[in-house]
């Protein structure tokens, strides 16, 4: 097909080569030395827990504990909003934080204190391996205990608790974490995009005013007309704080200003006095301000809750016409804007349980996608200076976030093309590619009409949401495919079943079995009777997990109702429903599963050894995982060996298992209803849980051994013995497409990590580019390269200190290697390096 | 005419021998036993056994390769694992790989049909397209299985991939006419131009070859050339300036890029694995300043109106700021 050109133009010519993967030492990446200096003071700040949020939110409950939820939310939203401190820090030029200090994480008390009065007890968080947290000194720590103890019994984990039975707790955290449920069980739940284009069109302002009609206009014949004037009321309380809590930073501006001696700054706080007057009821007027009210309302939605992944929407599009029509401001300094809000965004940290923090490691709150590219609504190329500016400020920052997306189609312009490759070869991981196709499809299948499929933005890792439209509760569960396989293999017991599990009193030793007894290794006839094995416990385990996250769902809309972020959603605005009420035009809840590979190898070993080939019995290889290979060196070396049909190498035998794995994942959670009247939405994503949910995980068929990482994402195995992959990319891309990746319309993910020398000169980049284009062409929704060496990465093991900003891309995300942990740090080295 | 040909390794989606991506097929045999050569699991034209001891399981918990071979015991062990063959009694039946379980004794070579590499050709067709790449067929000298090349490559041809061969070119005209008329790109190399030289260091003179390539250069056809830039066997300035000499007076323009391959040690394993000893095991060179050598030579060969480049590329590279 025909090169299709762009005239968009960022500040630097599109195909400026940046550089090849991390490079030591090296500070200065912006042109612009406020932004290396902003850069640098983030990264030698530490990170602290904030105890103000739980000291006013709780000082609020205690006040208006006889009011209903909604009320309860907006007043202590509200309390936050007048009385938290705040603060201008130097250098910037965009302000507002998530009321606490940057990089100080908050506390939110409404959705769990259980597991905060056990750590800050028993396993503090400044003692954790990885991801420490430190509270500021002990008189704030006994303000914590006493403030979170007032909690017991009125949060969300409470509610949740009780209303779950042993079958549903069994398979969950609480038991042998078939699937773990954490997320939204101890925390908010994020993963949205508001509208940012009607914000900026209507302002504070225009919110409380629909507000107010709307809450006139209600009809007492109406059965909600309470929960419904509840909702306005909430909306008009928290976003009249909203305006005073931006007023008080005006102030903060010109009380600074009036003291700076220097000119320059003394100018730009003024100017910063004046965005904020601006934008804290009224319109922006300028780019800047646009950028200054998308700030305040971003960071806002994570005061009011701690839900992760709050994302951007389609950032070069709804920003585009405040580009445009502001004639004052040179396309240089609106790229140094663009920095300093990048900058900005990697502030708000986000304390979570330790469980939690297992299945995905980092400190801030994670998963703030930010979109450019693609189709716009008519089908045509979006591509604009702003796509091309993004991607600069990107290569100029290299810092966790935003994690930046671009959306590729079939008609993607040469020089997008070309700066997002120049970008990747950068190697700091950012930013990923998502694939209009398949995307377009699986939000069509969530029942959304082409031309708001096309609107879709990137929400979390790699979840599809429509901004401003969707509640999709992406990310809601981590499913352990491989442990649900252990169930397939040994008659629905765990097989290490024995008097050392916590569970053995009331299951093994009543001879009773984890989940149902669909057959085990030793009693199959067939190969077919082995897939219906894994259809039934597929079955059973999904529902259990269904059913708990439908728990939690109400668990949120009875505790915690959303009012401030749900009047950036149209239709909440519009019919009163808050966002955890199904306001939202399309709601759902994403599960995503993990260790599909390893299910796909272990089915290919079954079937070639025992059924195929007969080389040796079910019996045995049963035996041989529940020895943990010990005693069976032959069987282990064999199942690891090229002799036996892997996924990711382009083998259909492998392949078809791979396929038929991912099929029957996507039936069972696909088109269950949910309680907002949305629809389950399956992923096929594990972000780095693969690494936490293979420590909890017996040996595998696939030749892995008890502990080690399952497989990742869509990715291939790789045990201690070796990878299986070993065709190279080509036969991986290959291996990976023959799934209908639509089918996941909460996403798939994939890896591909090359060294710096495999995309080097001229001929490393357009290979690359052609490499992508192809992939994009065969049909796989999301891509993400690492441009690095494993020799790298253990260097930088060695000399952390040294290596303090090399972010990888771990899955979905991008994370400063050296500050993960220990086992994810090796998963990501035994990741196959692949070569061109 | 031979449908089938032995086949030690295919590459997909490699970017070094011809343009953009392509599959490569490196078959077995050669006529030239080059001392630094990376691939010696080429040379014989038969399929063998390589032996990797890390990764046997040792002889206590297995012993497969003893129990299945049907020349007895020709197996050397250290330490429990397993260390060689006897060559003298092996008879390449592969018996022991098949019943290896772990990848410590990998084959060397297997019977392929034109059809089976066709169907392995097609899986990345989009990649070729989009990259400008296609298939190569190397070594080993492929032009030792020329029947199999020709019809592969007309195989190709008839579906429209861009076809690539590189050869030492040390074969007699009626082999390297076979598949010229299927071939797009030919790539040789250039390792040393006086012939005793070239014999004392590969085994064979150098008249065959050279004959070859001005033939190929009179037909018309483009050529990439390669030096393997061995330190102290090639890079002196008399070779250097012989090599220039001919392919400027002798090969009339048709040497689009002259690329030169930097010795590195690789293949050792492989040596290893085959109880063949490496003979460039003496050979310790300063890196830097042998690198600095090799794009000295390059700046000749450039300044003699030779596109030249150090690696297997056929653009300048652009440095980043």
């Amino acid at each position: 097909m025909a090169t299709v050109h762009t005239t968009a133009r960022g500040t630097e010519p599109y195909d400026k080569v940046y550089c090849l993967g991390y490079q030591v030492h090296h500070e200065d990446w912006s042109p612009y030395p406020r932004i290396n200096k902003l850069r640098q003071t983030f990264l030698d700040r530490g990170y602290d827990v904030d105890v103000e949020r739980l000291r006013l939110v709780t000082e609020s409950y205690q006040q208006h504990e006889h009011l209903p939820e909604k009320l309860k939310v907006a007043y202590a939203f509200e309390n936050v909003l007048l009385h938290c401190g705040i603060e201008i820090y130097d250098d910037d030029l965009i302000v507002g934080e998530i009321a606490s200090p940057v990089k100080s994480a908050p506390i939110y008390p409404e959705f769990s204190v259980n597991w905060i009065l056990d750590e800050v007890q028993n396993h503090p968080f400044e003692e954790r391996e990885h991801d420490q947290f430190y509270i500021r000194n002990e008189k704030e720590k006994q303000e914590i205990l006493d403030l979170c103890s007032w909690w017991k019994g009125r949060t969300l984990d409470d509610y949740i608790n009780v209303r779950l039975d042993d079958d549903q707790l069994k398979g969950s955290e609480a038991g042998k974490k078939i699937y773990q449920t954490n997320l939204y069980h101890y925390a908010g739940t994020g993963h949205l995009a508001v509208d940012y284009a009607r914000l900026m069109r209507l302002g504070f302002d225009g919110l409380l005013e629909r507000a107010k009609q709307k809450l006139a206009a209600l009809d007492m014949h109406d059965p909600e007309f309470c929960t419904k004037r509840e909702f306005y009321q909430a909306v008009i309380i928290m976003h009249s704080a909203v305006k005073k809590y931006i007023e008080r930073y005006a102030v903060l501006a010109e009380e600074m200003a009036a003291k700076e001696p220097n000119a320059k700054r003394k100018a730009e706080l003024e100017q910063i006095a004046v965005n904020c007057h601006a934008v804290a009821g009224g319109t922006p007027k300028t780019f800047w301000q646009a950028l200054q009210l998308f700030n305040f309302a971003t960071m806002l939605i994570c005061v009011e809750s701690n839900g992760h992944s709050i994302s951007y929407g389609r950032m070069d599009q709804w920003l585009y016409p405040y580009y445009e029509a502001d004639k004052s401001i040179s396309k240089d300094f609106a790229l140094e804007l663009l920095e300093v809000e990048y900058v900005k965004l990697n502030n708000p940290t986000k304390l979570k349980d330790r469980g939690s923090m297992a299945l995905r490691n980092g400190r801030g709150f994670g998963g703030e996608s930010l979109t450019i590219g693609g189709v716009k609504r008519d089908g045509t190329d979006a591509t604009n200076d702003l796509t091309m500016l993004m991607l600069e400020a990107s290569a100029h920052t290299r810092m966790m976030n935003p994690w930046v997306c671009v959306r590729m189609h079939e008609g993607t312009p040469e020089e997008l093309r070309v700066k997002a490759v120049e970008c990747i070869r950068a190697g700091y991981g950012h930013p990923k590619l998502f694939n209009d196709g398949p995307a377009i499809k699986g939000m069509m299948r969530k029942g959304m009409t082409l031309e708001e499929a096309r609107d879709y933005c990137v929400v979390g890792c790699v979840e599809i949401s429509l901004p401003g439209k969707e509640y999709g509760w992406h990310d809601a569960a981590y499913v352990n495919t491989a442990k649900m396989m252990e169930m397939v293999l040994n008659g629905g017991r765990c097989i290490d079943c024995g008097p050392h599990c916590p569970r053995w009193s009331q299951c093994g030793a009543l001879g009773k079995h984890l989940g149902p007894d669909t057959g085990s290794l030793d009693r199959y006839a067939s190969f077919e009777e082995v897939k219906q094995s894994v259809d039934t416990q597929f079955e059973y385990w999904t529902n259990q997990m269904c059913s708990s996250l439908c728990v939690i769902e109400n668990a949120h809309r009875a505790l915690k109702p959303l009012p401030y972020v749900s009047a950036l959603f149209e239709d909440c605005m519009e019919s009163g429903h808050d966002l955890t009420e199904g306001g939202a035009k399309y709601n759902g809840i994403g599960p995503q599963a993990s260790g599909m590979a390893t299910c796909a190898d272990s089915l290919a070993a079954i079937k070639q050894l025992v059924f195929d080939e007969k080389r040796c019995t079910g019996a045995e290889l049963l035996e041989a995982v529940k020895h943990n290979w010990k005693g069976y060196e032959k069987l282990y070396a064999l199942v690891n060996s090229s002799k036996v049909h892997h996924y990711g190498n382009d083998d259909d035998y492998a392949d078809e298992l791979f396929k038929f794995m991912f099929e029957t994942y996507c039936k069972h959670i696909a088109g269950r209803k949910t309680p907002r009247g949305g629809i389950f939405s399956p992923g096929v994503y594990s972000v780095n849980a693969n690494v936490a949910m293979g420590l909890n995980t017996n040996a595998s068929v696939d030749g892995r051994k008890a502990g080690e990482a399952i497989s990742d994402n869509m990715g291939p195995v790789h045990t201690d013995f070796g990878s299986h992959d070993i065709n190279g990319p080509t036969a991986i891309v290959n291996s990976l497409t023959k799934v209908d990746h639509s089918l996941a319309t909460n996403g798939t993910l994939m890896n591909l990590r090359f060294p710096q020398e495999a995309v080097a000169g001229i001929e490393g980049r357009d290979n690359l580019a052609s490499f992508i284009e192809e992939y994009i062409h065969k049909g796989a929704m999301h891509v993400q390269f690492n441009i690095m060496s494993a020799a790298t990465m253990r260097a930088a093991q060695k000399k952390p200190e040294d290596y303090k900003d090399m972010l990888v891309r771990v899955a979905g995300y991008s994370a400063y290697f050296v500050e993960l942990g220990k086992p994810l740090q090796k998963d990501l080295i035994q990741r196959t390096e692949l070569h061109f | 005419m031979t449908e089938t040909g032995i086949v030690f390794n295919v590459q997909r989606f490699t970017i070094h021998d011809g343009p953009g991506m392509r599959t490569e097929f490196f078959l077995k045999g050669c006529p030239l036993r080059c001392q630094w050569c990376s691939n010696p699991e080429s040379w014989a034209p038969q399929p063998q056994v390589g032996v990797y001891r890390t990764k046997c399981i040792g002889r206590k918990v297995c012993g497969g390769c003893e129990d299945s071979c049907p020349e007895g015991d020709i197996f050397r062990f250290t330490a429990g694992k397993l260390a060689g063959i006897d060559r003298t009694k092996c008879t390449d039946c592969l018996a022991c790989y098949e019943e290896c379980p772990s990848d410590a004794l990998k084959q060397w070579g297997r019977q392929m049909t034109v059809e089976e590499c066709m169907e392995l050709i097609r899986r990345d067709q989009g990649y070729y397209e989009r990259s400008g790449g296609g298939v190569t067929v190397s070594g080993g000298d492929p032009l030792v299985q020329s029947d199999f090349v020709e019809a592969l490559f007309r195989a190709c041809k008839a579906e429209g991939y861009h076809t690539c061969c590189e050869s030492t070119f040390c074969a007699s005209w009626s082999e390297v006419e076979k598949v010229l008329p299927y071939t797009d790109l030919i790539i040789s190399d250039l390792k040393l131009m006086d012939s005793a030289l070239h014999r004392q260091y590969t085994g064979v003179g150098n008249e065959l070859i050279l004959q070859n390539l001005r033939r190929l250069a009179q037909e018309g056809r483009e050529l990439i050339l390669r030096i393997p830039v061995i330190p102290g066997v090639n890079d002196g300035r008399q070779n250097i300036e012989a090599s220039a000499d001919f392919i400027l007076r002798q090969l009339g323009g048709q040497v689009r890029t002259l690329q030169l391959l930097s010795f590195m040690r690789l293949g050792e394993e492989k040596y290893k694995s085959l109880g063949i000893p490496y003979q460039m095991e003496a050979v310790r060179l300063q890196r830097r300043a042998f690198q600095r050598r090799v794009e000295e030579i390059a700046r000749y060969f450039n300044s003699r109106g030779i596109h030249c480049l150090v690696g297997t590329k056929e653009k300048e590279e652009s440095q980043p700021e």
